[in-house]
C-alpha cells in the first residue's frame, strides 16, 4: 500500500472517531442543542400533574439525574408531589429506596397512592459517609426506578453532589434529594431545582433551576380536595 | 467395575508431621498406642526401629527417638478428607478405617474409588492415576494402589508388587482373565483374614491363592469356616462386595493457621479469597449453594471474633462473594492479631436449574442486580438499616404498618391468599414513631404555631377490652404554615397529640 493511500485511510478513520465522539457528547442528557429542540421529547417519568409537565423539559420528571426539591416544613404536600411517579414506578417492577426519611412511610397511605409496598426499600445508614456510599451504590445499581433523600445535619460537599448526579446518570435512575431552602442560594450540580412552599391552601413551586428548559416560572398545585374539605363544624 | 483401592501405609505419622517442614524430619521420630510402636519416621527405620517393637526396646536402639501419642481422631478426620477429595473425582468413595493395634488387626487405612465412570472424564486410567499420585504426594501423604474388579480384590492385589509394577505402567484396565493369574498368583499371606487362619493355610502348604481355589469349596468351608469362602467368593467376582458408599457431609468447612498472626485486616484479604475459592470450587463440583458464610476470625488464646456474608440467591461467583466478605471486613477493627481464618457453612442446598444467578453469557437481569444491591447494602450498613413495610391488619393507626424483612421485599408478588386492603380514608403519609403531645392553651393548638381543625373526629376505639384502652378522635387540622396534619384527642385523658404528616 503506498503512503498516499494510507494517510488517506487514517484520514478517513480519524474522521469517524471523531463523529463517533461527537455524537457520544451531544447524546449527553446535559447538552442542550436549539437545533434538536423537536426531538427532544424524551421521556422524562410523568409526575401526574399536568400542568408540572408542560413546565419541565422532558415532560415529567428528569431520568437518571438529580432533582433537588428545596422545603422547610414537612407536611406542605411535598410527598404527594412525588406519589404518582413512584406509584407508577413499583408497578413497573422498579424499586424505590428511601434514604434516612425524616418520619415513618405510612403503609396504609402509600398503598392507597398505588405503590406496590413490597418495591419500597428504607434504609437508615449510621453516618455521612456510609450514608453517600449507599446512596451512591443505589443508583448506580440499574435496579432502582427511584431514590429520594434527606439532606441530614451536615449538607454534602458539592464533589458528593456531582457524584450522586453521575450515579444516577449511570444507573438511569431518579434521584429526588430534599435539602432546606437556605441552600437555594447555594450553587448545585441538580439538573432540576424546585422551591417548595404553601400558599395557605395550594403547594407553590418555583422551578429554580431546569437544565435544558427554562427557570423562574411559578405554579399552585392545590391539594387533594378529600385533605382540604373543610367540615361544617360540630359546635 | 473397576474399583481402586488407596492404602494409606503411613497415615498414623503424617497426620502428626504433616504440617512440619521437610528438615525437620531429620530426627527419628515414632507413633506409639498401647506401649507399641505403630509407625516410624524414616531417620527411625534406618536405626532398625519398626512397628511392632515395644517402646522400651525401640529406645534402646535409638536413644533420640522422639515418641508421639498416636491420634486416631485425626486420623479419622484426615480420612474423611481424603474421602472428600477422592469425591471430586467419581461419585463411589469408600474409606475404611485402620484397624487398631489391641483388637490384633493391624491393616492400613485405606480408600475404594470406584473409577469405570470417570475414566473418560479425566483422560484415562493411567492420567488418572498419576493425577491421584500427584495431588497425594502434595498433600504429603504416601500411598499405594491396587485395582480390582472388586473392593477386596483390589485390596488384596494393591499388596502384590508385581501388581504395582504392571500398574505403574498399564495404559488401559485389564482383562479378566489377567485378574485371575494375579489372583492365583497371589501368595496366600495377603488374604484378607485373621492370622490364625493364615497359619492354618500355611500348616496345610497352601502358599497360593491358585492351590487355594483348586480345593472344592465345600471342603475349605468346613475346614475354614463360611465367613472365609464367603470371602473367597467375593474375591473371585462370583458374589457382590459391598462397600459403605461415602456421601459427603452438607457443611463446608475450611481453617487457615497463619504462622505469624496478621494484625491487619489487608493482609486478610488473600486468605480470604483462598478459602472462597475453594469453597466455589467445592460448591460447583456438587451442585450445591450456601445462603451464609460464617467468617471466624480466631485471635487464639484471646477468643476469637464471628461475623456472617449473607448471600440472598445462590451464587457460584468467588469474585462477588469475595467483594462482599471485603465490606464486612472494611466494618471490622481489629484489636488483636489474628492467628487463624475460619469459614464455615452450615447448610448446603441443593441448587435447582434456573435458580443460578448468571445466564450462560453472564447477563444479568434487573432482579438479579437488585438482589445484589441488597446483598452489597446488607454487607456494609448491617441488617438493621434495612427495612421495607407492609400492611397489618388492625384498627388502631400505628398497628396498621409492619416494618417488613427486606427478603419479603424481592419475592415476586404471590398473588394467593388473603391480601389486606389498605383503609379508605385519607391517612397521613407520614406517622411519628410516637404520638406528639401538642400545647393547648384557651381552645386553641398550638404545633410550630397556632393549627385550626377542618374535618373530623374520626373516632377509633380499639382495644377497649384489652388492658390499654386506646379511645382517640382524629382530627385533620391545617397548620400555620399551610402544613396539613393528623391530630388525635384522648378521649380519657383528654389531651391532644400530633401523629402523622400529611407530606
Amino acid at each position: 500500500m503506498s503512503n498516499a493511500e494510507n494517510l488517506l485511510q487514517n484520514n478517513q478513520l480519524a474522521d469517524q472517531s471523531r463523529q463517533q465522539r461527537l455524537s457520544q457528547l451531544l447524546a449527553r442528557p446535559d447538552i442542550w442543542q436549539a437545533a434538536n429542540e423537536h426531538k427532544r421529547q424524551r421521556g422524562g417519568i410523568a409526575s401526574g400533574y399536568a400542568t408540572l409537565d408542560a413546565l419541565l423539559a422532558g415532560r415529567g420528571w428528569p431520568r437518571g439525574a438529580t432533582t433537588e426539591l428545596l422545603v422547610d416544613r414537612s407536611g406542605i404536600g411535598e410527598i404527594s408531589l412525588l406519589l404518582p411517579a413512584l406509584a407508577e414506578l413499583t408497578q413497573r417492577e422498579q424499586m424505590v429506596v428511601l434514604v434516612n426519611p425524616p418520619f415513618i412511610p405510612y403503609a396504609p397511605a402509600l398503598a392507597a397512592a398505588g405503590i406496590q409496598l413490597e418495591k419500597l426499600l428504607i434504609l437508615h445508614p449510621r453516618g455521612q459517609k456510609d450514608e453517600l456510599w449507599a446512596m451512591e451504590q443505589s443508583l448506580q445499581s440499574g435496579c432502582c426506578g427511584a431514590l429520594l433523600s434527606w439532606q441530614g445535619s451536615r449538607a454534602p460537599a458539592d464533589k458528593d453532589l456531582r457524584r450522586l448526579q453521575l450515579a444516577a446518570r449511570e444507573g438511569d435512575c431518579l434521584h429526588f434529594h430534599f435539602r432546606p431552602q437556605s441552600t437555594a442560594t447555594a450553587p448545585s450540580p441538580a439538573s432540576l431545582r424546585l422551591s417548595l412552599s404553601s400558599d395557605g391552601e395550594q403547594l407553590a413551586v418555583q422551578l429554580l433551576k431546569q437544565l435544558g428548559g427554562q427557570s423562574g416560572q411559578r405554579l399552585h398545585l392545590s391539594r387533594n380536595t378529600d385533605l382540604t374539605r373543610r367540615d361544617r363544624p360540630l359546635h | 467395575m473397576l474399583w481402586l483401592c488407596i492404602q494409606f501405609p503411613k497415615l498414623p505419622l503424617e497426620v502428626l508431621t504433616r504440617a512440619q517442614r521437610d528438615g525437620a524430619q531429620s530426627s527419628p521420630q515414632a507413633v506409639v498406642e498401647e506401649q507399641l510402636i505403630v509407625d516410624a519416621n524414616n531417620p527411625a527405620a534406618e536405626r532398625s526401629v519398626e512397628t511392632g517393637l515395644t517402646i522400651a526396646t525401640a529406645c534402646a536402639l535409638c536413644a533420640d527417638l522422639q515418641l508421639l501419642q498416636r491420634d486416631t481422631q485425626r486420623e479419622e478426620q484426615q480420612l474423611q478428607q481424603l474421602a472428600q477429595w477422592g469425591y471430586s473425582f467419581t461419585p463411589v468413595v469408600s474409606p475404611l478405617a485402620a484397624g487398631s493395634v489391641d483388637a490384633g488387626d493391624d491393616h492400613f487405612a485405606c480408600l475404594y474409588l470406584e473409577l469405570s465412570g470417570c475414566l473418560k472424564a479425566n483422560g484415562g486410567l493411567q492420567p488418572l492415576l498419576q493425577q491421584l499420585k500427584r495431588e497425594l504426594r502434595q498433600m504429603r501423604i504416601s500411598c499405594f494402589m491396587g485395582l480390582g474388579h472388586s473392593p477386596s480384590t483390589a485390596r488384596m492385589l494393591s499388596q502384590l508388587p508385581e501388581h504395582r509394577q504392571w500398574l505403574a505402567e498399564t495404559q488401559a484396565p485389564p482383562s479378566p482373565q489377567q485378574w485371575k493369574q494375579w489372583i492365583s498368583f497371589s501368595p496366600s499371606k495377603l488374604l484378607d483374614c485373621d492370622h490364625k487362619t493364615i497359619a492354618k493355610l500355611y500348616a496345610c502348604g497352601i502358599k497360593r491363592v491358585s492351590q487355594l481355589l483348586a480345593i472344592p469349596l465345600s471342603e475349605v468351608g468346613s475346614r475354614f469356616g463360611r465367613g472365609f469362602v464367603d470371602y473367597l467368593a467375593r474375591l473371585s467376582g462370583t458374589r457382590h462386595d459391598p462397600v459403605p458408599s461415602y456421601q459427603p457431609p452438607p457443611e463446608f468447612h475450611s481453617e487457615l493457621f497463619f504462622p505469624s498472626p496478621l494484625d491487619n485486616s489487608e493482609q486478610l484479604l488473600f486468605p480470604t479469597g483462598r478459602l472462597v475459592r475453594e469453597l466455589c470450587q467445592q460448591l460447583q463440583r456438587r451442585q450445591l449453594y450456601s445462603h451464609q458464610l460464617r467468617w471466624k476470625l480466631d485471635f487464639g488464646q484471646r477468643g476469637c471474633k464471628v461475623f456472617s456474608v449473607e448471600v440472598s440467591r445462590p451464587m457460584l461467583d468467588p469474585q462477588r462473594l469475595i467483594a462482599l466478605t471485603k465490606l464486612q471486613l472494611e466494618r471490622i477493627r481489629l484489636e488483636q492479631p489474628i492467628q487463624a481464618l475460619s469459614l464455615t457453612c452450615d447448610q448446603l442446598l441443593p441448587l435447582e436449574q434456573n435458580k443460578l444467578d448468571d445466564d450462560l453469557f453472564g447477563r444479568e437481569t434487573r432482579v438479579q442486580r437488585s438482589h445484589q444491591l441488597l446483598d452489597k447494602l446488607k454487607a456494609r450498613l448491617g441488617h438493621e438499616a434495612l427495612s421495607g413495610v407492609t400492611l397489618k391488619e388492625s384498627y388502631l393507626p400505628e398497628q396498621a404498618w409492619a416494618s417488613a424483612d427486606t427478603l419479603v421485599l424481592q419475592s415476586s408478588r404471590s398473588k394467593k391468599g388473603h391480601q389486606l386492603q389498605p383503609i379508605k380514608a385519607p391517612r397521613p403519609t407520614w406517622l411519628l414513631p410516637r404520638p406528639d403531645k401538642l400545647q393547648s392553651r384557651a381552645h386553641k393548638l398550638f404545633y410550630r404555631g397556632e393549627i385550626k381543625l377542618l374535618q373530623g373526629p374520626e373516632r377509633i376505639d380499639g382495644y377497649w377490652w384489652q388492658h390499654g384502652r386506646h379511645g382517640r378522635d382524629y382530627y385533620l387540622a391545617r397548620g400555620e404554615e399551610g402544613g396539613l396534619y393528623w391530630v388525635f384527642q384522648d378521649l380519657t385523658s383528654e389531651d391532644w397529640y400530633l401523629h402523622g404528616v400529611y407530606g
